[in-house]
C-alpha cells in the first residue's frame, strides 16, 4: 500500500532525481550546482566529481565547447532561455552521448538572474536519424551536380576559322544547383548549333530535366530544323512529356562559311553581338516566349544577322546578369562593359574571364557560351 | 547598396563626439553590445553592426571569396569608416573581431585612435611553440555541432532570416531569436574565423590597444591573450574576473569599466 502511495504521490524528491530527463542547475558561470541520478546514470558522472568543480561547457566535446561559448552561453544570457540545443556530453568513459538541452535562467528573491536550470534529454536515436537525413540530403546534392557536369562535359567543335569557349559556374550554396546548361556541336561542316538554356527549379530534378532537353535539342536539330522550328517542335516534346516546361532556351545556327548567325530566343535573355570596330550590342529580335508557355500550334520568331570577321557572340543565362536588390537593366550593362573591356580574349578564355569579371553567383548558376568567327 | 544598409549599420549617442565602432563576433550579432554601448552614448557616437551573413545584413551581399579571408571582414569595417566618415575611431572588437580591427588598423592606422580587443586570439588551432586551445578536429566537430543544431530550424528560419515579409508569424514562433544567421554563411564564417592565422599582422599595428581577457575563457585562453599583449607594440592587457569567452554579456558593467578606464587614460 505504502509503495503504491509512493508511486500515485512521489515526492519531489523523487520527481526530481529520477525524472526521465537529466537535470542540472549551474550559477550563470555554468559551475554545477545539483544534477539529478538520471544525469549520473547517463552520463557515468558522480555529483562529487561535478558539484562546485565543473563547468557545464567543461562536459561537451571540444567542437560543442565551442558552440557553447559562442551561441549558446550569449543566447541564454540576452533571451534568458534557450530550447532544443544539440549538444554532445562527454560521458565518464569518454563516450558521447547526442543529447537536446533547454535551458532558463532562474531570478533570484532580487530579480537579479541567479541560477541555469537545463533539461537533458537523451537524443541518440534522433541524431542518427538527423545524420542520415543530412546525408541523404548531400548525396542528393552530389548527385544533382554529377549529372549537371556529365551533361556539361565533352569537346567542343571548334575550326581554323571558327572558336567556341564556355563558362560555367554553379551556385555556391549546393542546394541551389539549378539547370543552366550550355551545347555546341557540329551540325555540318559549316553549321554548328549553339545552345544555352535555362530549366526551372533546382536539384536533380532540374538536372534531369535539362538533361532530357538538351537530348531533344541535339535530335531535333540533326533533322535540319531551322531555330524557330526547332523550339516549336521542342514545345511540343515539352508538353507531350511534361518535362522543361517555362525553359528558357536561346539556340543559334551559326554558319561560318556565310558568316551568318540565325537564331530564336525562347523566353530567354538576348544574344550579345560584338562586331569589330563597334560597340557591344544585346540583340532584341527572334524572340518568344519561355518553353510550351505559348498558346498551341502558335509560330515561334526567328531572326538572323551576318557576321563580319572577326565577329564575337555571346549566348548566356540569368544567373550571369542578375544580382539581388537591381534591376536586370543593370545587370546586362555591367555585362556590356565586361564584354567591352575583355572584347579581344580568344572565347577560350573569355567566357571564363567574364564570369569571373562579372562575380555573384551565391544564388544561382551563371552559364556563358562565346563564339567567333574569323 | 549601400555599406549602412550592405552591414545593418545602426547608431547611438552624440553624432558630433568620438566615434566608437562595436564588431561583434563569431555567433551572434550587434546584440551582443546591448548591455555595454548605452554607457557610452553620452560622450561618443556609437556605431554598430552586422557583419555580412549575420543579423540584420544583407545576405546576398555575401561574397564567398571576399569573405575567405579575415582582411574581407576588414575591408567591410573599413568601408563602414569611409562611408560614415569615421576618424580617430575607438574599434571595440569581441572574440574573431578583434583580430578583424587589428587587421584594419594595419592597412589604415591612422583612421584608429584605440583598439579594444575582447578576447581576441590570432589562432585558434595549436601550432609548433603556439598553444591556441584547439586542435583542427575540433573545428570539424564545431561544424558538426553547427549542422546539428541547424537541422531542427534551418528551411522554418530561412524565410525570417532572408527577411521574407509574407509569413510574418515566423518571427514570433522562432524560439531562439537573437543573433540569426544564415547557415551556410555561419559555417564559412566558422572556418574562416577558426582556420585563420594572423599572429604576424599583432606587430604590425602600433595603435594603442587594450586586450580584455576573461578568466577561464574556452576560445581565448589567458596564455593567448598575453600573446597578443606582448606581440602588439602598445597592448596591455587586463584581466577580467568575468568567466567565459562573453564578458559583454555576462559582466557588462566590468567590461565598460574597463575600457572607459582605458579610454580616460
Amino acid at each position: 500500500m505504502r509503495v503504491e502511495e509512493e508511486l500515485l504521490e512521489p515526492s519531489a524528491e523523487d520527481l526530481f532525481e529520477n525524472a526521465p530527463c537529466g537535470y542540472l542547475s549551474t550559477t550563470l558561470d555554468g559551475l554545477v550546482l545539483k544534477v539529478n541520478r538520471t544525469f549520473e546514470d547517463w552520463t557515468g558522472h558522480q555529483r562529487e566529481g561535478l558539484l562546485g568543480k565543473k563547468r557545464f561547457s567543461d562536459l561537451l566535446a571540444p567542437g560543442g565547447r565551442i558552440y557553447h561559448e559562442t551561441h549558446y552561453a550569449p543566447l541564454l544570457r540576452m533571451q534568458g532561455e534557450a530550447r532544443e540545443i544539440a549538444l554532445e556530453i562527454l560521458r565518464a568513459d569518454g563516450s558521447r552521448l547526442p543529447v537536446l538541452v533547454n535551458s532558463v535562467v532562474v531570478d533570484g528573491p532580487e530579480g537579479e538572474p541567479q541560477v541555469i536550470r537545463t533539461t537533458i534529454f537523451d537524443a541518440s536515436d534522433r541524431r542518427r536519424y538527423e545524420e542520415e537525413l543530412l546525408r541523404a540530403r548531400r548525396r542528393e546534392q552530389e548527385i544533382a551536380q554529377k549529372l549537371q557536369r556529365s551533361m556539361l562535359a565533352g569537346e567542343l567543335p571548334s575550326a581554323t576559322d571558327f572558336e567556341v569557349g564556355v563558362g560555367y559556374r554553379p551556385a555556391e550554396r549546393e542546394l541551389d544547383i539549378g539547370g543552366d546548361w550550355y551545347d555546341a556541336f557540329w551540325l555540318s561542316d559549316d553549321r554548328v548549333g549553339l545552345v544555352v538554356g535555362d530549366v526551372v527549379g533546382r536539384g536533380i530534378e532540374a538536372a534531369a530535366a535539362m538533361g532530357q532537353l538538351r537530348s531533344a535539342i541535339r535530335a531535333l536539330a540533326s533533322t535540319g530544323l531551322p531555330p524557330a522550328a526547332l523550339l516549336e517542335a521542342l514545345d511540343g516534346y515539352s508538353g507531350c512529356h511534361e518535362v522543361g516546361g517555362m525553359a528558357t532556351v536561346v539556340y543559334a545556327e551559326l554558319d561560318r562559311s556565310l558568316r551568318e548567325l540565325r537564331f530564336a530566343c525562347a523566353g530567354h535573355l538576348p544574344p550579345v553581338l560584338v562586331q569589330p570596330g563597334e560597340d557591344p550590342c544585346l540583340i532584341w529580335e527572334g524572340r518568344s516566349p519561355p518553353l510550351d508557355a505559348c498558346a498551341k500550334n502558335s509560330r515561334r520568331a526567328e531572326a538572323s544577322c551576318s557576321l563580319e570577321p572577326g565577329s564575337l557572340v555571346l549566348l548566356y543565362t540569368d544567373g550571369v546578369v542578375e544580382r539581388r536588390g537591381e534591376t536586370i537593366d543593370a545587370g546586362m550593362e555591367r555585362l556590356l562593359e565586361a564584354v567591352r573591356a575583355h572584347r579581344t580574349e580568344p572565347p577560350t578564355s573569355l567566357a571564363s574571364t567574364l564570369l569571373r569579371a562579372l562575380g555573384g553567383g551565391e544564388h544561382d548558376d551563371a552559364c556563358l557560351l562565346a563564339a567567333s568567327v574569323a | 547598396m549601400s555599406v549602412r544598409a550592405r552591414n545593418n549599420v545602426t547608431e547611438h549617442g552624440s553624432p558630433e563626439a568620438q566615434p566608437m565602432l562595436f564588431a561583434h563576433g563569431f555567433g551572434c550579432d550587434q546584440n551582443m553590445w546591448r548591455f555595454v554601448h548605452p554607457r557610452f552614448e553620452d560622450d561618443y557616437r556609437v556605431v554598430l553592426f552586422d557583419h555580412v551573413g549575420a543579423g540584420g545584413s544583407d545576405l546576398s551581399a555575401y561574397d564567398a571569396e571576399r569573405y575567405s579571408s579575415l582582411q574581407g571582414y576588414a575591408e567591410d569595417v573599413l568601408e563602414i569608416c569611409r562611408e560614415l566618415d569615421l576618424r580617430d575611431v575607438v574599434f571595440v572588437g569581441h572574440s574573431v573581431s578583434a583580430m578583424i580591427g587589428v587587421l584594419a588598423a594595419a592597412v589604415e592606422p591612422d583612421r584608429f585612435a584605440r583598439l579594444i580587443l575582447v578576447g581576441p586570439s590570432p589562432r585558434y588551432i595549436n601550432d609548433e611553440g603556439y598553444v591556441g586551445g584547439f586542435g583542427r578536429e575540433d573545428i570539424e566537430g564545431l561544424l558538426d555541432s553547427m549542422d546539428s543544431n541547424y537541422l531542427g530550424w534551418s528551411s522554418q528560419m530561412a524565410p525570417v532570416i532572408m527577411g521574407n515579409s509574407d509569413r510574418p508569424e515566423l518571427g514570433e514562433e522562432l524560439t531562439n531569436s537573437f543573433c540569426r544567421t544564415d547557415p551556410e554563411i555561419a559555417r564559412r564564417f566558422a572556418r574562416v574565423t577558426f582556420m585563420s592565422d594572423n599572429r604576424e599582422d599583432l606587430a604590425k599595428v602600433d595603435v594603442p590597444s587594450l586586450v580584455l581577457q576573461c578568466s577561464d575563457d574556452a576560445i581565448a585562453p589567458e596564455a593567448v591573450g598575453r600573446y597578443v599583449e606582448r606581440e602588439m607594440p602598445d597592448a596591455r592587457l587586463v584581466m577580467l574576473n568575468a568567466v567565459g569567452h562573453c564578458p559583454n554579456l555576462s559582466a557588462p558593467e566590468e567590461t565598460a569599466d574597463a575600457i572607459e578606464e582605458f579610454l580616460r587614460g
